[in-house]
């Protein structure tokens, strides 16, 4: 509040009353939006842990078999490569963010002499590319969101603590003074009233 | 004949999933060393490793029909797994198809070693049992090569290339 400016006006204390209102009526939508962003953030992150335990299994799944990728015969990175990520755009508590759909991968035709432990390794490390990619666009989604929850917070703290405080604190002062004036005007006004009676009378 | 014997004479024996006894490099250098040329081409184009499309190979028979009808199963399996239906199988055991990847390679390499056992047997120091030897020892090798640690590192440079790079 300190070197805060105000003009000591019926305008100015107009001027203020309606920031406050405005201010009044702002601040609970943005701390709707914080929540609302949040709560966003707060299940993005469970849905990753979610997806994460879901690795794992499929991991721990193919513990029992994984040592056949180290087959001598093939090399099983030839087989699978990721083309692209597709996502759609959506609203996600007013933010626009990608939202994961399937991922499109390059696969190399299995010969028919190949192993048929590459039929499944292939499908499990689809599985797991498909889910890593959910991640990835659930973790883009996150810096997005929490981009605009910094900015949102900075917003309420702006009314909380500046806009409201000082339109409330202009208020009072400017009433203030507009009151002494009016008092001293009153004051001012029976001196003159009496000195001119005091002249007039013999 | 004398060189086929004293060649096989000099290689070590081999038995199912043991770690194999030597290199094949070394096998080869040794077969090279001691047969004829012409032999020595009939070995090297033996390989477990058969390209189905191209049968016509020289060699044993019996080792080539081995392959070829094992191949072909496996080829059958395959697309019977694709068109969810029951696998008509020629030569497999359907039981060797049974179980998690790594349990079913090493059942049809089982098979197949036990195969190669029935093929070698009575043909002592021919190229037959050679041969069969060789292949037996790519069995062996190939059997080697599956490690648990190794195989997961594969499936993580795959799924989770990011780490694979950090370990660089």
């Amino acid at each position: 509040m300190a070197g805060l400016k105000i003009k000591y006006t019926k305008t100015e204390r107009a001027r203020q009353k309606k920031i406050l209102k405005v201010s009044e009526r702002m601040l609970p939508l943005f701390e709707a939006m914080e929540k609302s962003l949040m709560a966003s953030v707060n299940s993005i992150s469970e849905r990753i842990e979610e997806i994460r335990e879901q690795i794992e299994q499929n991991r721990l799944a193919a513990r029992d078999w994984v040592a056949v990728m180290s087959d001598s015969w093939v090399d099983i990175s030839n087989f699978i490569s990721i083309n692209k990520i597709i996502s759609k755009p959506v609203d996600v508590a007013g933010v626009r963010v990608q939202q994961f759909e399937s991922v499109d991968f390059e696969l190399m035709p299995i010969g028919e002499e190949t192993p048929l432990w590459v039929d499944d390794a292939i499908i499990l490390m689809q599985n797991q590319l498909q889910l890593m990619a959910e991640i990835k666009c659930l973790q883009e989604q996150i810096v997005l969101l929490e981009e605009e929850l910094l900015d949102v917070r900075a917003r309420v703290k702006l009314f909380e603590n500046r806009r409201i405080p000082n339109a409330k604190i202009a208020i009072r002062k400017i009433g203030q003074k507009l009151q002494d004036d009016e008092r001293l005007t009153i004051a001012t006004a029976k001196v003159v009233k009496t000195s001119k009676q005091k002249e007039l009378s013999p | 004949m004398s060189n086929l014997v004293y060649l096989m004479s000099s290689l070590p024996s081999l038995s199912f999933e043991e770690i194999p006894p030597i290199s094949l490099s070394e096998f080869n250098q040794d077969a090279k060393d001691q047969l004829s040329g012409k032999h020595f081409q009939i070995l090297e184009s033996t390989d477990i490793q058969m390209d189905i499309s191209n049968t016509a190979k020289s060699g044993s028979g019996a080792v080539n029909i081995l392959l070829n009808e094992v191949y072909q199963d496996i080829s059958e399996l395959r697309k019977a797994k694709r068109h969810n239906r029951q696998a008509k199988l020629e030569r497999l055991p359907i039981l060797v198809t049974n179980g998690n990847p790594l349990m079913r390679e090493k059942q049809i390499m089982h098979y197949l070693w036990e195969e190669l056992d029935s093929i070698e047997s009575g043909k002592r120091f021919s190229m037959t049992e050679l041969m069969v030897y060789k292949l037996k020892l790519q069995i062996l090798w190939r059997l080697s090569s599956f490690n648990t640690d190794a195989g997961a590192a594969v499936l993580d440079s795959v799924v989770n290339p990011s780490k694979k790079e950090e370990v660089q």
